[in-house]
């Protein structure tokens, strides 16, 4: 599937900014099921420097800073990508097992293992996640493969928890999303990863778009859409498979992904250090998600 | 040889009977060649006179301004650098064997930090568990592909090492690659040492440092982008760091910047250095800040020390960091349980100098190892920025060691356990007695053209109790000198490159605008605290005269106090009883530090302005400013006893020290902007103190036969009565007395003066070519203030209405006014005035990674 996507941030502050160094992780990044095939990113101001790099994740990142003073700062970015699908539903029951996959995590020489092994461990914004293993562990028993046991884990978060944009912000911290039993995509993801981590089995933040098909007959409106987040976990056997806990399904043709890290912190879309603006700027974001024929 | 009977030994060194191995012993129990030489010549010095160099030692630390600063308050400033006189020694031959494995360590420091920033192979391959890495805090995930050009990753690194008592080979307990601290204090032991004993350090044939700062500082410049005019800076946290004193020594003595974060920006994608001049463009930091703090946008983000995105020129190579961002995970302890397979897989042999044993709680034999041996361990934190600290088990209570285990087993990865090694020992010269002490070696070891090169020499640290498993600064340890002892006379080549020479390659031109600034305060803050002195001098003395004071007279002179220091509310409305016994009141207002506008929290704010300056102040100057503080203390001591009989003499040492500081910086410190700007701080603040005693002694009018005392506070206080009492002999009125201080030019305390004074300094300073003869703002304020009291009547100005003077009044507010908006166009056009930095996404929770 091709899509065109245009995603458009746009900060009002309070006060002059007389300066300011951001990072931006909004242009979407290659995978094994994706490609990108063009990503353009304006600036208003225009930016006195600017680069971009793939970082250590192999995520696309976007440099700049601004010397100009300004009030308003606004990031349009176009891509386009094109995406397949992982693979279909019925394999998540023939793989590897949950204890053979363990073992391995834990014992394979394997390079990707290793690697893997990373994203077992607390991040910056999933940390102490003892807690939640009485909640995640009757979804996982030795023999159930671990596939299915990961899409059945990611079924209970959907019925369980209620999508509620209002329950939470970014600072909301795990504990209370699961008290609460609220929260929204990016909430859902990281509970997910750690219920994965505090299994043994290695999940990664994944952030992205996911384009949304209107009701027969309702005219698909432009500018809806939203940023998206989601998970990938690790099977010694079958490599990154991606997980979406907020719609209740595995990753689809149409999740377009930007980046993927430990969890958000790792692929805010917009960081960086402004100087002046003022407390709380004005925060607006548009997203567009179309398909190209 | 056994060494001979000295009958003059005053101070013989006895071998403890319980420390397994002396340094100055071999193994065949007798006293090496080279200890026999040195503690001969030691033990045959007078008590006296080993006394009499010890305090000399300390005298020049002191007046060099070294210090190692624990903070606990910011009034109780800084502890002297602690040298011992009897030096570590070594022989050239034992001394070979021990560079030759911290070479071999270096480069293979360098090829593993170069593996970890870049294909991660030790993990890949299985040699590193990936926990070890990607647990640990210091590896930096955005400083991932960052690799300098040429040979070297990693250009400075210390090792810690002991002599193990055991096996009676040297041991590396740690390895410091973060920004190793010590070379300066290094050097400066030396320095001293060459003073205090010249002609045992000239006999002892001692391996000089000298090339060693010269390689190292040749290093720097070819990193540079720009070699040929390398402008190489070191970042330094600022003077509340414990090792600020070497920040500002090494900068000094390699000719490099000293700055603060503040004193650099990015900008256009390349970092510069806001100095005097503008923006200048810098090529090299030599960064005395740990690296997460470096970068508020990609790094830490609460950090305050930081420049807001420098990881991009860094990664452009635009900009080089030594040590690089990301070099503290060498650090981590967890890695010398590794390093034998980490060196067969990197240089494929294991490396010549052991280290110490080392467990790591998350691999499971280690754990159940340090489970059956807890008591016997030191545990330490796999991340030393933690806030966490190395604790021996062995010294816990039960209960203490079961809370510790019960921390260790909630994260296992962050914990590693060792041994204690039983540590060799040296003398040291204590308290009139030479005694032995554990010690503790940190050399280091700088990149070198395609190599390393080892100081010839290091850092030695001793215990303060004879048995004593740590070692550090902040406990107070001792330092020495390490010499390297050549057994023929060294060749004269390796002093070829001296300190003068290096010192004289320094860029000096531009100043960072910061600098400018402090030094603007610290004239400032001198002179407001000496005006204090004064006045509250003159205070002491009135009151204690010859005639007793009538009551207004009191009120005025107090009030005067008040006003001037801006101690409100003061005397100011006060009680009889307190006017009439102000004395307890009045020394509130010299010694109370925690009293703003009180002579020692002005004192204290300059003494800061000073360190934060160091590097622009010569060695003179520091004598002096220890001169201000040992006057302080001494004050403190005088008040303390209730018995002051004349509290005017107690401040007349610190009037004079204050007197000795001025009298420096006008002969002893370059004319150049640094100077400029503390003359303008002075005279600024002169000016305004001036008025402002003019102004609330004089514009009250009083009783005919007080006129007399009040006009001899203020020349007294303005230090002009002897010329008054000359010039006018006993006739004592108002007009004369405001000629003298207001409009005589031949006057160094007048206002006029001060003007003048202040109308050269502006005119001096470097200005941006334009091509009118407009007056800068400044300048034209500080006209109009010249105008103001030029254009005074003295009859005018002294006529009396309702008991006031109100054209003298008048006057000084308006002149009042100008010299304080002089103060704010300096401070606007000369000085950088940041905005507050703010993280665009707030997620503080996020950031304690």
């Amino acid at each position: 599937m091709r899509y065109k996507i245009q995603h458009i941030t746009k900060y009002s502050y309070q006060q002059r900014v007389s300066h300011c160094y951001n990072l931006a992780y909004m242009s979407p990044r290659n995978t094994p099921r994706q490609r990108c095939l063009s990503s353009t990113i304006t600036l208003n101001p225009t930016s006195s420097s600017s680069s971009r790099r793939t970082d250590y994740f192999g995520n696309e990142s976007f440099h700049f800073e601004i010397q100009r003073a300004h009030k308003q700062l606004t990031i349009n970015i176009v891509s386009a990508v094109e995406t397949n699908p992982q693979f279909t539903v019925q394999d998540l029951d023939f793989g590897i097992s949950c204890k053979d996959a363990k073992d391995q995590i834990e014992s394979s020489s394997n390079k990707e293992v290793l690697l893997a092994r990373e994203f077992l461990l607390d991040s910056p914004m999933i940390k102490n996640t003892e807690f939640l293993k009485d909640y995640a562990a009757p979804s996982f028993s030795d023999n159930t493969p671990l596939l299915s046991s990961v899409r059945n884990l990611t079924s209970r978060i959907f019925s369980d928890f209620k999508y509620c944009p209002e329950a939470t912000t970014i600072a909301t911290p795990l504990t209370e999303v699961f008290e609460t039993k609220k929260g929204v995509c990016q909430d859902f993801a990281h509970l997910l990863i750690a219920c994965l981590r505090v299994m043994g089995f290695p999940a990664k933040y994944v952030s992205g778009y996911i384009e949304t098909i209107p009701p027969p007959g309702v005219e698909r409106l432009v500018g809806a859409d939203a940023t998206h987040a989601w998970i990938s976990v690790f099977s010694p056997a079958e490599g990154w498979v991606e997980f979406d806990p907020t719609n209740d399904t595995i990753a689809t043709e149409q999740h377009i992904i930007t980046a993927w890290g430990r969890d958000y912190f790792d692929v805010t879309p917009l960081k960086g250090v402004v100087f002046g603006g003022g407390e709380d700027p004005h925060l607006s974001v548009s997203v567009d998600v179309k398909r190209i024929e | 040889m056994s060494r001979p009977l000295d009958l003059h030994k005053y101070f013989p060194y006895q071998r403890p009977s319980n420390a397994a191995l002396d340094e100055v012993y071999a193994e065949n129990g007798e006293v090496k060649p080279y200890w026999n030489r040195l503690l001969q010549t030691l033990e045959g010095i007078n008590p006296v006179l080993l006394e009499q160099k010890k305090a000399k030692a300390l005298r020049i630390l002191r007046d060099d301004g070294a210090t190692y600063n624990i903070y606990s308050e910011l009034t109780d400033f800084a502890s002297t650098w602690s040298l011992d006189l009897i030096p570590n020694v070594l022989s050239s031959e034992e001394w070979a064997s021990i560079e030759a494995g911290l070479l071999e360590r270096a480069e293979l420091f360098n090829l593993f930090l170069k593996d970890i920033y870049g294909p991660r192979n030790l993990v890949k391959h299985g040699i590193l568990p990936p926990e070890s890495l990607f647990a640990h805090s210091g590896f930096l995930r955005p400083c991932d592909g960052i690799q300098l050009q040429g040979d070297h990753q990693l250009i400075l690194h210390g090792v810690d090492m002991v002599r193990d008592a055991q096996r009676g080979e040297m041991c590396v307990i740690s390895d410091r690659t973060q920004n190793p601290s010590g070379i300066g204090y290094a050097l400066e032991n030396r320095t001293v040492m060459s003073r205090v004993l010249p002609s045992l350090y000239r006999e002892s044939h001692v391996h000089r440092l000298a090339s060693f700062f010269h390689r190292f500082r040749t290093k720097l410049t070819s990193l540079s982008p720009n070699p040929e005019q390398a402008r190489i800076v070191m970042l330094t946290p600022g003077a509340l760091n414990e090792s600020y004193f070497e920040h500002a020594y090494i900068a000094n003595y390699l000719g490099f910047h000293l700055v603060r974060n503040g004193d650099l920006v990015v900008r256009n994608g390349y970092l510069w250095m806001k100095s005097f001049g503008g923006l200048s463009r810098v090529d090299v930091i030599v960064r005395r800040v740990d690296d997460s703090y470096c970068d508020p946008v990609e790094l830490r983000g609460d950090s305050l020390l930081g420049v807001p995105g420098l990881l991009e020129p860094v990664r452009a190579g635009r900009v080089v960091i030594a040590n690089p961002l990301g070099s503290g995970i060498l650090e981590n302890p967890i890695y010398l349980k590794y390093l034998p397979a980490i060196s067969k897989a990197l240089i494929g042999r294991e490396l010549r100098l052991p280290s110490v044993a080392t467990y790591w709680c998350h691999d499971p034999k280690d754990m159940s190892y340090i489970r059956s041996n807890f008591s016997k361990l030191v545990i330490k934190p796999t991340f030393r920025g933690g806030g966490d600290i190395s604790i021996y088990a062995g010294c816990l209570s039960t209960e203490e060691q079961t809370g510790l285990l019960a921390r260790i087993e909630a994260n296992k990865i962050g914990y590693v356990a060792q041994p204690i090694l039983d540590t060799s020992h040296l003398p040291t010269y204590g308290e009139k007695e030479i005694t032995s002490r554990p010690a503790i070696l940190r050399s280091f070891t700088t990149a070198s053209d395609s190599s390393y090169t080892v100081m010839p020499g290091g850092l030695t640290r001793v215990g303060v109790e004879e048995s004593q498993f740590f070692i550090s600064n902040q406990v107070g340890s001792q330092s020495k000198d390490t010499w390297i002892i050549e057994s023929e006379p060294l060749a004269l080549q390796t002093q070829v490159q001296t300190s003068t020479q290096i010192r004289q390659d320094a860029d000096r031109i531009s100043l960072p605008s910061r600098v400018a600034e402090n030094l603007f305060w610290m004239g400032r803050y001198a002179e407001r605290a000496e005006a204090s002195l004064r006045l509250l001098r003159t205070v002491f003395i009135m009151f204690n005269g010859e005639e007793p004071l009538s009551l207004q007279c009191k009120k005025i002179l107090l009030s005067a106090v008040t006003n001037v220091t801006n101690t409100f509310p003061g005397f100011v409305d006060a009680d009889e009883s307190i006017i009439n016994d102000p004395i307890e009141h009045l020394l509130s207002v010299v010694t109370d530090g925690k009293r703003r506008g009180s002579v020692r929290s002005d004192l204290n704010a300059m003494l800061y302005c000073a360190d934060e300056s160091r590097e622009q102040v010569s060695s003179d100057t520091l004598r002096v400013i220890n001169d201000i503080r040992d006057a302080l203390t001494e004050l403190d001591h005088t008040f303390d006893d209730n018995t002051i009989t004349a509290p005017e003499e107690a401040l007349d040492p610190l009037v004079t020290a204050l007197m000795a500081l001025s009298g420096l910086s006008h002969e002893s410190m370059v004319r150049g902007v640094g100077w400029r700007f503390m003359e303008i701080g002075r005279r600024l603040e002169r000016a305004h103190r001036t008025n402002s005693v003019i102004n609330h002694i004089l514009s009250d009018s009083v009783q005919e036969q007080d006129e007399g005392i009040m006009i001899t506070a203020v020349l007294l206080c303005l230090e002009n009565l002897i010329s008054y009492r000359r010039r006018y002999s006993a006739n004592l009125s108002v007009p004369t007395c405001l000629d003298m201080v207001m409009l005589d030019t031949s006057n160094p305390r007048s206002l006029l003066f001060q003007l003048e004074s202040l109308l050269n300094h502006l005119n001096a300073l470097p200005k941006a070519q334009t091509n009118t003869n407009e007056l800068l703002p400044a300048e034209q304020i500080a006209l109009e203030a010249q105008v103001l009291i030029k254009m005074s009547s003295l009859s005018d100005l002294s006529q009396e209405q309702s008991s006031q003077r109100p054209n003298l009044k008048e006057k000084l507010m308006r002149l009042n006014e100008l010299i304080n908006s002089l103060s704010d166009l300096i401070t606007d056009r000369y000085f950088d005035h940041r905005e507050d930095a703010r993280q665009l996404v707030k997620k503080s929770w996020a950031d304690n990674e």
